[in-house]
Parts: C-alpha cells; structure tokens; sequence
C-alpha cells in the first residue's frame, strides 16, 4: 500500500537536505571530476555524523533499525547535491545481505563496524553487462576467491566486497577482504564514485549464502540498492527541474522570461510529471520492502527514477542554452552522474527484463 | 481505514450481483436507445441500493458521504462496465453545482433526485466554436428581456445533450468588460422554444457529442445560478468538482494484462512476442508509469481519508494516462500484424484496443486538452509565467479576431 510519510520521516527528509544544503560545495565536486582515486570526504564525514550509516542497520546490531523509507530519504536529499561518495548504498546493501545470511559471526563482525562507518563494505554482483549473471566467472573456492570483478563501485576504496561468485557447480555470495586485492583504478566520467577492477588471486574471502538461497539473497539486495538509488535519481531529477525552473523565470529573451515560452514551460512540466511519477513508485516500493511484490515494486521504481533523472539532465542543460554546457555551471555534474547512478545496480535492459518475468513468467 | 475496506468490499459484492443484468455482456448489441434505457434501469436500482449521489448530502437525497466513499465505489464500478457514460457528465459537474447556486430548495432536490435515478439528464453548456481551451473567449448572448433573459448563440462539443432534460449554461452579458467579466450562468430547460440539439458524428462513430443552438431561448432571472457577470467564478467551481473523480491509470482504454494476454498468443520473428525485447520493454515502461499513476491515487486516497487535500500530482493522471493508451494501442494492432486492422463496431474502448486507439484523441482533447493541463502544471504548480495573451484586459468587444 502506498504510504503518506509520518512527522518523524519528514523530519529526517528535512534535517538531511538542511545539512547537505550547508556543506555541499560545488567546486569540490567539480575538482573531484578530474581525479582518479578521490571522493567527497566531507560528505562522507558527514554521512558517518549523522548516522546515515546506521540509520537501517538494526539496533542489535549497532544501528538505528530504521528501513528503506528513512534510507530512500537521505538518498534522495543526496542525489539533489550530487552528493555521495558511494559507500552508502552498496554499504546498505552488504549490511542486508549480511543479515539475510545465517553466518552470525559475519553479522557480529562486520554489522557494528558498517554502521559506524568504521569500515566500508562495496558490493560486486555483477560480471560485465550482466548485473547477477547465472554463474559467476569470479571462483570461490577453500575460502579464496579467484577473477576479475570489473568497474566496481568504491572499489578503489572499499575494505570489502560482497562478491558474487561461482562455488563448484553452486552461485555463491562472499564477502572478500580487500587488504591485499590489486585494485585497477577505472578512469570514469564520475570519478567519485571510485571504479576499480578488483583482481581476486587467491583473495580470503567467506561465505554467505549458496546455492538458491545465495540467488535469492543476491537479488533481493539489488532490488533494495535500485530503490535507495532510485531515490538519490529522483532527488536529482526534483533538483534539475526546480532549476530549470527558476532558470527559466529569471532568464529573459524576446521580452519576456523563457519561462513564457510554451516550448520551455511544456518542457519543464512534463519533467514535473515525470518526478511525480518517480516519487510515488519510490515510495510505494519502500513501503513493499519484504513483501512478494516487491522486485516489481522495485523495478516500476528503478524505471521510472532512471527515466525522470535522464530527461531532466538532458532537458535542463537544453533550457540553460550555453551555460548549461559550461564546466563552471556544474549542470554536467547531474549529467554524468544520472548515467553512472543508470548504469550502477543494472542498466534498464536488465529491469525490464526482470519486470516482466515477474508479470508473466516468461525471461527473456 | 477499515471502514472504507468493508465499504468496498460491500459495492463490491453489490456490484456482482447486478453485473449479469446490467454489464458489459447485457449490453453487447443493444442500440445506443437500448443501451440509455438499460442504463436508467441501473440508475434506478443502484440508487435504491443506497450508491447514488454516495457524497451528495442527505437532504438532496444523497448519501451524505465523503469523496472517499464515492471514488472507492466509482472505481469497483469501472470493472463491470455498466451503462453509466451517458450519465456521467449530469452526475459529474451539474447536480453537483446546482445544489450550490440554486436558490430554489424544493425544486433543486427533485432535479438532484430524478437524476440519481437517472430519470432526468443534465448536460453542461460550456464550450462554443470560439471557446473551448480559451473558455472565456464564448460568445453565446444573454440580454434582459423584460424581468428575465433572452439567449443567442451556439455550444459544441456537448456531452449528452441529446438526451438532455437541462443544461447549465455560461453566457456573455457583457461585451464591454474583459473577457472573464461578462460571463453569467444559468441553468436551461433543453425542451425549451429556440434549443436545438444536432449530434455531431465523431471519427470512432460515436455520437456522444452535440451542437446546441439557441434561438431567443426565454429564461427566467431565477434560472441565474452566478451574480450578473460573475460567471466565471462558478464556471470554474464546476471544472474544480472533477479532481474529485475516480481516476484511471489505464487511460479509459484496456489495461496492461489485457496486451500480455494478448502478446502471449503471438510470435514475432518466429519467436513467442513476449520474449521480444521491443515487446517487453513496451510493457515494463508502461507498467511503471501505471504503477506511478496508481501509487499517486492511492496516496490522494489516504490524504482524503486522513482530512487532506490531496497533492497536486493528481492533475497527472489524464495527461499522462491517455497519451501512454494511444501509443500502446497503436501498438497492440500493430503487434497483430495484417490481423489488427480487423474492427469490432461492438468493441468498448475500455476493453477493444482497436476501439480505444481509434478514440483515444478524444481523451486528449476532452475535458482539457494535453497542452492546456501542461500550462495548468506549469503554472499553478511550478510557478511559471502564463503565455502570451493579447486579449488580457482588453473589452471583449475589442480583441482583435
């Protein structure tokens, strides 16, 4: 059932876009552009002050017990900002899949220091295009992995990884220490987000699940990473349309703001639509955390943010005319970050598919 | 909460069991006559079953319940398919405003009752061949005549207006005044001398539309629901009544399940249609932004059930919901191959994806058209400037033609 948002998660939406509003700055993203190797460290300092790594992390396990509607928020306050180093999600995501594991040393270990943010855990699911493929070309065997993991997200950073690996003739989910990985920095268009080629020789690694119990786990942590992400994709889309908004408000031309023109104004509308619609299928799928259909929830949510941030970050630059192009403006931070944040946790080729095998049980 | 779940789930079970005689299997075949009769029998029996006038108050002879309680039994309703569409605009927006700006109790409380029992139809009097989008731009004439009113001109594009018993009306008295100050409303008897009504034949071959022509129609000054050019302001009070109603995400044209069903029978390239990537990425798009559609219903439900206005994302719907059905219908007769171009005259466009191609424009048109709800979007929600308009402030009587 699709919710309305109580005081205290409309508390926690305000004090995090209150916060980023203050120490967000521009100009350090835009440095951090043309660096392999770095990420916003203010921000990350902040996300560990304010307990956003604890925030869904339960209590007895050192975190704030709070879901995916409470997460969905701050991501979505951070995606306005372009904000992120992007330990949160995928920290998230190897907190979840930890707890759905029935190692209780592995939750014991690593929950308490995720939470703190003392550690940082990445998640590396995918082969290539494939975002949790039928079998793993990574090997896990003896408590080692073996393989490539190519363009992991805060891989050039991360002190672990849930890895989705192949163990004999089973998928496997592990989480490998990275101490001793060779990390291939992947220089990117969004060089914040850390990609690395993680070359696993022989890397200690344990085990979380296996078998269809691994699968299960594996996709059901994606479904709750695309939503956190799609909520960072939706506040992105929310922030270009309010600023193509007040762009075309203030910027005059024939005699009248842009904002006159029904090709700029139509425009500007149907980025609203498209927000709304992002929105209600964000909210609905947090809600639907834990229930039957929530990888359709999570995929309707994951469709609908990719296409909203995409087209306002192609349609807000076309609004701005010149300036929008201009590295200074800063509009192509929201540009290359709509494709990375497309890209990170499955490509839209991958949900359809996975939306409609869930509607009609046929794959592609 | 579970209040309105035993609410439905009673409409429900009422509905049910008047599907077999009033649904869309009873109504395959019937002549659009046949049809109307059958659908005042349905009004008839739905009113003596307590669903009538379901949020009009009790001593108009509604049931004195909310907006929530109307739009939860409006949507059960939308699945049987019963023959309500030549009732829905009179429900709609008519009996509704007559109860606000009618003085005459008595008299307004038989209306609102006859119409509930679908007895009598109401039919609005809005747009005009030079005022449709630009609704203040009408020029049908209202002058005094003695202690009441002689109307000239004609309206188009009127609902129902064929079967009509009575229409509201907005008419220009003042052509010295900017356009939205010389508007005053009336109620009119469509049986009166000088109203004429001709069908006007549509591109899917419905009738559901007319001209009106008036010619020295006589009113009375007590047919005047607004002050002497305040009728505007109740002209938009009558727009307003419709965010109100239920809403669906399919576009009033079949629903997704339905293309499913239908690509499961057929191939493309030799292979079943729904392992074609073009195929299922039609559906997944359009699947999220039903689901979006839906979800933002569903939190405009609750707001209203807890008290609150909902949010302004409601005006979504239309725009996005028929425009997405007159591309997926187009697309299903497509997926058919030479077999799509085959036409049912019996089709109902909630059902038939031919039929609901062929009058999908109409959806986006009627009752506001796409670029008339993105202006409102644009405007009254984000702020925007209004476009370019000429005849703002300037005497009717003087903007140029």
């Amino acid at each position: 059932m699709s919710f309305l948002y109580d005081d205290g998660q409309m508390a926690i939406a305000t004090e995090s876009r209150r916060v980023l509003d203050a120490r967000m700055a521009k100009d350090r993203l835009l440095t951090l552009l043309e660096q392999v190797g770095s990420y916003d460290e203010p921000f990350w300092r902040t996300a560990v002050e304010q307990g956003w790594t604890a925030l869904a992390i339960p209590e007895e396990h050192g975190g704030l017990g709070l879901g995916l509607i409470e997460l969905g928020l701050v991501a979505q306050a951070i995606g306005a900002h372009t904000a992120g180093a992007p330990f949160l999600t995928a920290g998230y995501g190897a907190a979840r899949a930890l707890l759905h594991g029935s190692d209780e040393t592995l939750k014991e270990e690593w929950l308490p220091k995720l939470a703190s943010g003392e550690n940082i855990v990445t998640v590396a699911l995918a082969d290539a295009s494939a975002p949790v493929p039928p079998a793993s070309r990574v090997r896990f065997d003896n408590n080692r992995l073996w393989g490539t993991k190519s363009a992991v997200v805060a891989g050039l950073r991360a002190d672990g990884a849930l890895v989705w690996a192949q163990h004999g003739q089973e998928p496997a989910l592990v989480l490998a220490d990275l101490s001793r990985v060779v990390r291939n920095p992947v220089n990117s268009f969004d060089n914040s987000r850390l990609y690395a080629d993680l070359v696993f020789d022989g890397s200690p690694a344990r085990l979380v699940a296996q078998g269809d119990a691994a699968r299960r786990i594996a996709l059901e942590t994606l479904c709750a990473m695309a939503v956190v992400t799609a909520h960072e994709q939706l506040g992105g889309a929310e922030a270009l349309m309010m600023i193509a908004r007040d762009y075309a408000l203030t910027r005059r031309a024939f005699g009248q703001p842009i904002g006159a023109f029904q090709s700029i104004k139509h425009r500007i509308a149907e980025l609203y639509g498209l927000v709304e619609l992002a929105r209600a299928n964000c909210i609905h799928a947090a809600a639907r955390d834990g229930q039957e259909d929530f990888l359709i929830a999570a995929a309707d949510a994951r469709i609908s943010a990719t296409e909203a941030y995409d087209i306002a970050a192609r349609d807000c630059t076309q609004i701005h005319g010149g300036i929008g192009v201009t590295w200074e403006q800063g509009l192509h931070l929201h540009m290359r970050r709509a494709r990375s944040l497309a890209i990170e946790q499955g490509n839209l080729l991958f949900w359809e598919d996975l939306l409609v095998e869930q509607m009609t049980g046929v794959a592609a | 909460m579970t209040d309105y779940d035993s609410y439905r789930r009673d409409a429900r079970t009422w509905l049910q069991s008047m599907a077999g005689e009033f649904g869309r299997d009873a109504r395959r075949g019937l002549s659009e006559e046949q049809d109307l009769a059958l659908g005042r029998r349905y009004l008839a029996r739905r009113y003596d079953a307590g669903y009538g006038g379901i949020h009009l108050p009790v001593e108009f002879g509604g049931q004195g319940l909310s907006h929530v309680e109307k739009v939860v039994f409006e949507t059960e309703e939308m699945a049987f398919a019963m023959p309500i569409v030549y009732f829905s605009i009179s429900l709609g927006m008519p009996v509704p405003i007559i109860i606000r700006f009618v003085q005459d109790r008595e008299w307004v409380r038989e209306r609102v009752v006859r119409a509930l029992r679908g007895e009598e139809i109401w039919c609005q009097l809005f747009s005009e061949p030079a005022g449709g989008s630009d609704l203040a731009g009408l020029r049908t004439r209202a002058e005094p005549d003695g202690n009441g009113w002689k109307i000239n001109g004609q309206k188009l594009w009127t609902s129902w207006a064929q079967y009509a018993d009575y229409g509201i009306m907005v008419t220009r008295t003042d052509p010295n005044v900017p356009k939205h100050q010389g508007l005053t409303y009336f109620w009119v008897d469509m049986r009166a001398p000088g109203v004429e009504v001709r069908p006007i034949k549509l591109a899917e071959g419905g009738h559901d539309v007319n001209e009106v022509f008036l010619d020295d129609v006589r009113l009375e000054d007590s047919q005047r629901m607004s002050p002497v050019g305040g009728g505007f302001g109740v002209a938009m009070a009558t727009l307003m009544i419709e965010r109100y109603a239920a809403t669906d995400s399919n576009g009033f044209g079949p629903g997704l399940d339905a293309l499913v069903e239908l690509a499961r029978g057929l191939d493309v390239n030799g292979r079943p249609a729904l392992m074609d990537g073009r195929v299922r990425s039609a559906i997944a798009r359009n699947h999220a932004m039903r689901a979006g559609l839906d979800s933002i219903t569903a939190r405009a439900m609750l707001s209203m059930q807890a008290g609150k206005e909902p949010g302004p994302e409601g005006a979504l719907n239309k725009l996005f919901s028929v425009r997405s059905r007159q591309k997926l219908s187009e697309f299903a007769i497509d997926l058919q191959g030479m077999k799509g171009v085959s036409f049912d005259p019996d089709g109902l466009f909630t059902e038939d994806w031919t039929t609901s191609w062929i009058a999908a424009p109409t959806g986006r048109i009627a009752g506001g058209a796409d670029e008339m709800l993105l202006n409102t979007i644009a405007e009254k929600i984000l702020g925007l400037p209004q476009d370019h308009r000429p005849d703002k402030g300037v005497p009717f009587n003087q903007i140029p033609a």
